[in-house]
Order: C-alpha cells, then sequence, then structure tokens
C-alpha cells in the first residue's frame, strides 16, 4: 500500500493565532477517513493547510511524496494551484462556487488540468451517474439552486479532477438528515482506485461504519492519527 | 428645439461603443483581480504612442497601426499586472495597496511620456480610407464606421471567448471566486496577467479609434479612465451587461447634452445620470443581476 498524504510536525493559523500544534498524520491509499472533532478545533484548518490556504504554516506536507508543505508565514492561496494539479482536491466549507456560472460551468472547471479537460465530457456522464440530480440543472447559474444542489455541485466540481487525494469539508453542514446521509453514500460509491478520501465532520453518527477508520481533532492535537484501528475510538460516542 | 434623430444615434452608438471597450475593461479588471485600475487611462496614452511609433517607423497601413495600438495596450496591461497585482494580490489590504500602485504607475508612467514625447500632441494617420455615406439625414464618415464596428467586433469576440475556451472559464471563475477558481487549479497569477492583456488590448484599440478626437498626448488617458470608471460604476462593476449597458446610456446622454445644451455641459449631465442611477440602484444597474464580488 503506498503512502498518498505524510503529514509531520504540522502547524498552522491565522495572524497570532495557532490552530494545529504539530500534528502527524499519514493516509495510505484506498482508505477512508473520517476526521471528527467540534467546532472550533481545528478540521477545516488541518484540510487547508493541506491546500496551502492558512495564514502560515509550518511542517512537511507530502502528496504523493512529494513535498507541498513547508514554512509559509504570508500568502494564503499562493501556491494552491500548484498543489492542486499535482493531485488534491478540497471540497471546502461554504462550497466556495462561482454563483454566476451554470452547473456545467462547474463541472467543466473541475476538470482544469488539460487531461481532464478532454476528458470532461465521459468525466461529467460519470459524474451525472453520482449525482443524478443535476442532469436537469445543468443549464442552471448555482447562484439559484438550493443547498443540497450546491452542496452537489462542490462536490462534483472537486470529484472531476480525478484527484488522488479527496478532502471533503462537512458534506452534510446545514443539510437535512436525509439529504446528507444520500450525499455521503454517493460519496462512499466513489471508486477510490489508488486515491484516498478524508471527510472532516462534527456528527460522528453520520460516518460510523462507513469509514476505513476516525481520527479525532481536538484543540489543535489529532488522536488515532497514526494507529489504523477503531478502537482508539470506542466509548468515545 | 430640433433634434436631428440620425446624427443622434450615430454619435449615441459611437460613443457607447468606445465607452464599452472602457469599461468593460475596468469592470473585468475590478472582478476578476478585484483592483481598481488606475492605470488603465495610462495604457490608453501609451498604446497612442505605440501606434504613433509604428506610424512613423513601420507602415501607415491602418490595421499595422492599430496591431501596434492593440499590442502596446496588451503589454502595457501585463506590465501593470506584474507590478500591481503580482506582488501584493496575497497581502493584507490588497484593494486599497492596488489602488495606490496603479496610481503610481499612472502618474509615473504620464511623466515618462512627457519626458520621452514631449508636451505636443501627436495625430495618426488616417486608419480608415476618408469619405463617407449619409444615414438617413445624417453623414457618417468611414472613420466613425470603421470605429463602431471594430470595438462591437472585438467585444462580442472577447465575449465569446470567454465564454467557450478554457482561459476564459478560469477568468470567469477568478471573476466569482479567487479561492475557488485556485481550488479547482487555476493560476491566479498568470490569469490575471492574461485578464491585464486582454483589458490592456481593448483600451489600446478604444485609443487608436479615438485618436481622431482625444489626440495622442501624456495625459490623454485621464477623461477615458474617468468615463471609463463612471460607465463602469454605472453599470455596477463586475457586470459585462451591465457595463454595456450604462455605455449605451452615458453615450445617449453625451450625445443629447451636445447636440441640446452644448458640449461643456457633457460633464456635467453625465455625473447627474450616475448620481441618479446609483441612489435608485447603489449597486449599478445590473449589480442586482448578478452577484459580484463583495
Amino acid at each position: 500500500m503506498s503512502e498518498v498524504l505524510r503529514i509531520e510536525n504540522l502547524s498552522a493559523g491565522y495572524g497570532a493565532l495557532g490552530v494545529l500544534h504539530n500534528i502527524d498524520f499519514t493516509v495510505q491509499a484506498g482508505e477512508r477517513i473520517g476526521i471528527i472533532g467540534l467546532n472550533g478545533h481545528g478540521k477545516s484548518t488541518l484540510l487547508r493547510a493541506i491546500a496551502g490556504l492558512t495564514g502560515w504554516q509550518s511542517g512537511s506536507i507530502k502528496l504523493n511524496g512529494v513535498e507541498i508543505g513547508g514554512i509559509r508565514s504570508q500568502g494564503p492561496g499562493r501556491f494552491t494551484h500548484q498543489i492542486v494539479r499535482q493531485g488534491l482536491a478540497l471540497m471546502p466549507q461554504g462550497d466556495a462556487l462561482f454563483h454566476g456560472l451554470t452547473v456545467a460551468d462547474h463541472l467543466d472547471s473541475g476538470a482544469y488540468t488539460r487531461r481532464a479537460w478532454r476528458e470532461r465530457v465521459r468525466r461529467r456522464e460519470r459524474m451525472l451517474e453520482v449525482f443524478p440530480p443535476l442532469a436537469k440543472l445543468l443549464s442552471v447559474p448555482v447562484g439559484r439552486l438550493s443547498g443540497g444542489e450546491r452542496r452537489m455541485v462542490s462536490l462534483a466540481r472537486g470529484l472531476m479532477a480525478d484527484a488522488s487525494l479527496l478532502l471533503i469539508d462537512e458534506p452534510s453542514l446545514g443539510l437535512a438528515p436525509k439529504i446528507s446521509k444520500g450525499l455521503i453514500e454517493a460519496l462512499m460509491r466513489i471508486d477510490l482506485g489508488n486515491g484516498a478520501m478524508v471527510i472532516a465532520e462534527q456528527n460522528l453518527s453520520r460516518l460510523e461504519g462507513a469509514m476505513t477508520r476516525l481520527v479525532t481533532l481536538h484543540a489543535g492535537k489529532l488522536k488515532g492519527g497514526a494507529a489504523a484501528n477503531m478502537g482508539l475510538l470506542g466509548g468515545h460516542h | 428645439m430640433h433634434i436631428d434623430f440620425y446624427y443622434l444615434a450615430v454619435t449615441t452608438v459611437t460613443l457607447a461603443s468606445i465607452y464599452g471597450l472602457l469599461a468593460v475593461g475596468i469592470s473585468i479588471i475590478w472582478s476578476s483581480l478585484g483592483m481598481i485600475n488606475m492605470a488603465h487611462g495610462f495604457t490608453f496614452a501609451v498604446s497612442g504612442y505605440g501606434a504613433w511609433l509604428v506610424a512613423q517607423n513601420v507602415s501607415t497601413n491602418g490595421v499595422v497601426v492599430l496591431a501596434g495600438g492593440v499590442l502596446t495596450g496588451m503589454l502595457s496591461g501585463a506590465v501593470i499586472g506584474g507590478l500591481a497585482f503580482v506582488p501584493l494580490y496575497d497581502k493584507p489590504n490588497f484593494a486599497v495597496r492596488s489602488l495606490i500602485a496603479t496610481l503610481a504607475i499612472a502618474l509615473f508612467g504620464s511623466q515618462c511620456l512627457l519626458w520621452a514625447f514631449g508636451p505636443r500632441v501627436k495625430a495618426l494617420p488616417p486608419i480608415f480610407p476618408t469619405g463617407g455615406f449619409k444615414f438617413g439625414t445624417a453623414s457618417v464618415s468611414y472613420d466613425r464606421l470603421g470605429a463602431i464596428v471594430c470595438s462591437i467586433v472585438l467585444l462580442l469576440a472577447m465575449l465569446a471567448w470567454m465564454k467557450r475556451s478554457r482561459r476564459g472559464l478560469e477568468i470567469r471563475a477568478m471573476m466569482q471566486n479567487p479561492e475557488g477558481a485556485a481550488l479547482v487549479g487555476v493560476g491566479l497569477r498568470s490569469t490575471a496577467i492574461a485578464v491585464m492583456m486582454m483589458t490592456g488590448g481593448l483600451a489600446g484599440l478604444a485609443a487608436v479609434l479615438l485618436s481622431r478626437t482625444y489626440f495622442i498626448s501624456p495625459f490623454a488617458g485621464a477623461i477615458p479612465l474617468v468615463k471609463g470608471i463612471i460607465v463602469a460604476l454605472a453599470g455596477g462593476l463586475g457586470s459585462l451587461a451591465g457595463a454595456l449597458i450604462a455605455a449605451a446610456l452615458l453615450g445617449l446622454v453625451e450625445a443629447l447634452t451636445a447636440v441640446g445644451l452644448g458640449g461643456r455641459f457633457v460633464l456635467i449631465t453625465q455625473f447627474l445620470v450616475i448620481i441618479i442611477i446609483l441612489l435608485i440602484r447603489p449597486r449599478g444597474i445590473a449589480g442586482m443581476l448578478e452577484r459580484t464580488r463583495e
């Protein structure tokens, strides 16, 4: 089994605020990992640090063996596009959609790398199989969609790139339980190939049983990050 | 008071197409880069000189001169992007910093033009054949017709390119949400330079087409910059459709004022109209139609 992601001694935050403290975290190919933690304990910051979107960060982050981390004191987002092109897809909280663009535009924009752009028609069809409701919304501007539909667009856009590491920040946030259950099931059906998936979630029950392993993030420190078993979480909830 | 409808129509369309070139540029730069480009007028002025140099040294052929102006505009845009956007965009208070940076480029650049070419205005050779034809009761020179057709064709070509190409999708994505664009792998710096070159080219085109009205001089860009910004503001910064509607409206106001009251009242009536528009619709004509950069 090969390593998709290896994080060593990662600290990150915004301005004077340190959010993550010396985190070590490894993701193997084929894994689906749930990061459980309360609001404000650093789940989003961890995912954003991998994408280079935090205010500052230090420590090593290796994506498929290539260093994408290092020490950075400013310039959030300066290297994000390069990291994304190396095989990362982050589906952030708030979705970061383009409100005036149509669903079809979003799917195309997800297939931004040259190879994906050539295959974008085929990939788009595959996405419509994963998220059937999007099929009849292709020409609708995303600003007019409901929250659940927007989340689907955000997830589909992230999946279009065929990234080796999928980071999904609270896929069920703000959605009705039934809709979020459907979305998580759709995410579980996706074939990861040699890639891996990391989902950050507040609510343990949404992910229970579906993931390869779960880790908890508490006050900027990770528990269970290195051990690949669920026992660590026994009796936690 | 007698108003000649045909004359009014021709003047309106001419002004609208040229304001459109400038306002669309300013609007695209604002929404994709988040920067008010105070050096857009400098690009206008320097493109005039570029076209003039081409006319002096290469050829007086209209197409060649036009291309010289457009290429100079693209180059100027790229330089402004390289100086004002690339080093600053991820720093705090980018909007204010870039405003100051582009203003500095405009002032410094205009002084350089003054130093290099002197204060005397220059004129370009005619781009289009002389002569004209009758449109109703108004006579239209080929020069005017050429200006109208050129700007409309180029604007439409640009809009189609933005709609269909991969690069255009990048720019539209960045206009809507820069972080989302970075997350799908769009390089903000290279896209910004592309935007600056595209809009600089439009300003260069406007400079050459307008060279019969605003002769080439170091500070020739001031009035076009002001008009471009007020048209973009009235249209709703960031909206291309709004910019075009506002360009048509303000072109009509200018033509009506010039015919009815006299040319010296043009800026007064234009500002009055804009103040009224912004009182009724604080985010501009199209500010409510499209959600743009907050």
